[in-house]
């Protein structure tokens, strides 16, 4: 369909020569780019295994999984909510596609069902938020808390193992010198930023945390938009799962520990407001890789692993802090 | 303006000695919005002295100057004769100028008896004590009358006791100067009965009380002066005793700026929407209809159930009773999505709160409601969102840096055309504007006002809800007057004066 709008008042449109609202955001991103170049120039002078490939595929392939809930997240955080699950569903995605794939299932028939079965939870947050009128924290510490506990039930405690070599062999691969988990990012975060800036359904993200009452008032469509959103992060959030039950070969309900809050982190790093409204594609992603360089880089100068967490934490508040400085000036 | 002045104007006050508060040359302006014009009132100690007015005469920003919130733009407040600041409520509360507002401001988790000491509590050794202060507040609940538990938590009670325990509170610390805005907006026969109890004896205990009311009749019960305000200046100051509820009300309008209200008459098409014998929640038995081409006003107090009607209508909330007909047809809107569907635009009342995206672009709150038509496929296509974007900032003669400024950096009066002018595109055919001029300026309101024309040429009608009762007077075609959830009469044409419309809004 092409435009059509049917004020009769309509004149030719003059050209105004406007800045870019994303400018901001374009600032931040270069400013991460910058930070994440540095880091990695850094490292590579001060450590000789660094800018090795084997060295390089592996960040790649550390910060990939992280960096893909990190998106999804990021659409939930856009519309004023917070998705705490999905660490966990990074858990039971992995036992569930193990399940399937040592009970008979084909490799793409269990991850389609996997990510399916993800894309449900999120449609699960969505109806306890819309329909039960819960806040977004406490649904998601719920299912956060619950589905680890199904995952523990329904193995026992035990991890699954013996899945295809075919599958487990993904993770190792490269496509043209980059890593396929790689690659995967890459999928999900060209569709992500299409979808979140070049459809009327971002635009709707965007007005739903700003302000949601005015969002309903103009006729948008306020609890579907908020069942897509949790849908996406946690359908983005077992197709991880599925991703680490390849790289690690088991499925195990205890993996993705935390992850819900590397997640947060790193879309935090990249801009994302926690209050809604604002926050981009690239922001997590970079924030992502910004943690995961950090933490591969003070494995390889040995630093204490407690100090990695330690300097984590600092390094949320100093890019936080600065970026809303930024912004205030303004 | 001799009509405007009351008898005994300038008859001296009662017991006059010297004022306890006296407002000289008093001015408030807000950016462009002049509030307050220069007002001169004395309150003597221990009087009760009522201010009415239109909403929007001033009265509230008169309150918010007196109790500290607002500094003033000019002039002199003077306090048993000496010239104060009242740059901070602390300040005023160190005087002892208090006020009770028309919404209740206290912490509805909390028992009344703490919401009572909050800010005051009684200690031992850094330690509340609780059963001390739960005795001290019941016993002055009991001494001034109110039947209410101090143990009980706040938001156990109905509005109007919770207003009481307001009313407490602001009473018993050393208060010799109490306001009250608009106090029985939410209280019961009986409840008020007790509150003008309570105003009496703090008179008797030589408190100067400031009673703000739409009531006339109760400015009538309780108070020894009146003061009128319109349009940000003082009327008059007189003794009730020596005037009426007429001369009051002929004081409260303004005929001054007509020339404001730009109107085209368009001729009336075919029937949009009929209401019969609707009903919803804060509104009873509304029956009414709205032509292509024609403006519906609807007038009434605040609290009077206009709002409740059109989000009825506008689906937001579920009907009681009666049957709404769109296009000659009944019909059940479920939903805003659904009346947005059909062709209904809500305008709402507050642009912060329910209009704006406010931290986001112009040109993404212009285009909310017609996204569905910018797309070329699933994907939006950028260029016609900018396209539509510019021209209807254009065409609205919006002043902002870019389509993508944020909203919040625009004045208040380019946020509302913003908030209007994000339907012009989308072609509803009912438009229902809910205070659609409240805090914007002359310039801006005559904006809004040739967008209602262009609206009604395009073959839309209009529901206008004001609290103005000029701008709906001179811009509607048919005027409904709401009071207390019902239409009490409606007026087709200019033949009824506005002073027997008011007098219906408030029911003396």
């Amino acid at each position: 369909m092409t435009v059509q709008t049917n004020d009769p008042l309509a004149t030719a449109a003059p050209p105004t020569t406007a800045p870019r609202g994303s400018r901001m955001g374009l600032v931040l991103s270069l400013t991460l780019l910058g930070l994440l170049l540095l880091l990695w120039i850094g490292l590579s002078l001060s450590t000789q295994t660094f800018l090795t490939e084997r060295n390089f595929a592996n960040l790649m392939r550390q910060g990939s999984m992280v960096a893909i809930i990190a998106v999804g997240q990021t659409f939930v955080i856009i519309t004023a909510g917070i998705d705490l699950s999905v660490g966990a569903v990074v858990g039971f995605a992995s036992v569930i596609a193990a399940l399937l794939m040592t009970h008979g299932f084909g490799i793409a028939t269990a991850v389609a069902l996997t990510i399916m079965m993800g894309v449900a939870i999120g449609a699960f947050h969505g109806f306890g938020i819309v329909q039960l009128g819960l806040p977004p924290f406490i649904m998601t510490l719920a299912t956060l808390t619950a589905l680890r506990g199904i995952g523990l039930l329904i193995t026992n405690g035990q991890t699954i193992s013996g899945m295809p070599k075919s599958f487990t062999d993904f993770s190792l691969d490269s496509y043209l010198g980059i890593p396929s988990l790689f690659w995967m990012v890459i999928g999900v975060a060209v569709p992500a930023y299409v979808l979140l800036q070049h459809t009327r359904w971002g635009r709707y993200l965007y007005a739903i945390g700003s302000n949601a009452e005015a969002a309903r008032l103009t006729g948008v469509n306020v609890k579907a938009m908020i069942y897509l959103a949790y849908m996406i992060s946690a359908g983005l959030a077992a197709f991880v799962g599925v991703l680490l039950a390849a790289r690690i070969g088991i499925g195990n309900a205890t993996q993705g520990e935390g992850w819900e809050l590397q997640a947060i982190a790193s879309s935090v790093i990249g801009g994302t407001s926690l209050f809604g409204a604002v926050g981009s594609v690239q922001g997590p992603l970079l924030g992502s890789f910004i943690l995961t360089t950090i933490n591969n880089g003070a494995n390889l100068l040995s630093i204490n692993p407690f100090w990695q967490r330690i300097i984590t934490g600092a390094l949320i508040i100093v890019i936080v802090y600065s970026d809303q400085l930024r912004r205030k000036r303004r | 303006m001799l009509i405007d002045t009351l008898p005994g104007a300038t008859a001296a006050p009662p017991g006059s000695t010297v004022p306890i508060l006296s407002l000289q040359k008093l001015d408030k302006r807000f950016g462009a919005t002049h509030a307050l014009k220069g007002v001169d009132i004395d309150f003597q100690p221990g009087e009760i002295h009522a201010i009415v007015g239109e909403n929007g005469a001033g009265k509230s920003t008169l309150i918010k100057t007196l109790t500290g919130v607002h500094q003033r733009s000019s002039g002199e407040i003077l306090w048993e004769g000496r010239s104060v600041a009242l740059a901070s409520p602390h300040e005023a509360i160190g005087l002892g100028i208090n006020a009770v507002h028309q919404e209740v401001v206290l912490c509805p988790h909390l028992s009344v008896a703490a919401n009572l000491f909050l800010g005051d509590e009684k200690t031992r050794f850094g330690l509340l004590r609780h059963r001390d202060m739960v005795a001290a507040a019941q016993k002055i609940l009991d001494d001034i009358g109110f039947a209410l538990p101090a143990r009980a938590t706040l938001s156990s009670l109905t509005i109007g006791q919770q207003q009481l325990v307001a009313t407490a509170r602001a009473a018993t610390r050393g208060t010799r100067f109490l306001i009250f805005d608009e106090p029985t907006g939410y209280l019961t026969r009986q409840e008020a009965a007790q509150l003008f109890a309570l105003i009496r004896r703090l008179k008797q205990g030589g408190v100067t009380i400031v009673y703000i009311s739409h009531r006339l009749e109760e400015v009538f019960e309780l108070a020894d002066r009146v003061s009128i305000l319109r349009d940000g200046a003082l009327v008059s100051t007189g003794i009730v005793a020596e005037t009426n509820e007429a001369a009051l009300i002929r004081g409260m309008i303004n005929r001054s700026v007509d020339q404001v209200h730009y109107k085209e008459q368009v001729p009336f098409g075919a029937e949009i929407l009929r209401t019969e014998a609707l009903s919803g929640p804060g509104f009873d038995d509304v029956s009414m209809s709205v032509r292509a081409g024609e403006v519906i006003g609807l007038y009434g107090l605040i609290g009077a159930g206009r709002s409740e009607f059109v989000q009825t209508v506008f689906g937001r909330f579920a009907k009681t009773g009666g049957q709404v007909f769109w296009n000659g047809q009944p019909v059940a809107i479920r939903n805003e999505a659904d009346a947005i569907r059909r062709g209904i635009a809500l305008v709402p009342e507050s642009r912060r709160d329910q209009g704006l995206c406010l931290n986001l672009g112009v040109g993404l709150n212009v285009n909310l409601s017609i996204f569905d038509r910018l797309t070329r496929g699933p994907v939006l296509d950028g260029r016609a969102e900018k396209t539509a974007a510019d021209r209807q900032i254009r065409d609205m003669q919006v002043k902002a840096a870019s389509r993508d400024a944020p909203a919040s950096s625009l004045s208040g009066g380019n946020q509302q055309k913003v908030v209007v002018g994000k339907w012009l595109n989308h072609g509803a055919k009912l438009f229902i504007f809910d205070e659609p001029t409240v805090g914007v300026d002359v310039g801006t309101k005559v904006e809004i006002y040739k967008i209602f024309a262009r609206l009604l040429k395009n073959g839309a009608g209009i529901i206008l809800i004001s609290s103005y009762l000029p701008e709906v007077y001179d811009l509607c075609d048919t005027l409904h007057v709401f009071r207390r959830g019902r239409l009490v009469a409606s007026h087709i044409g200019h033949k009824a004066g506005q002073e027997s419309i008011l007098t219906e809004a408030i029911g003396v």
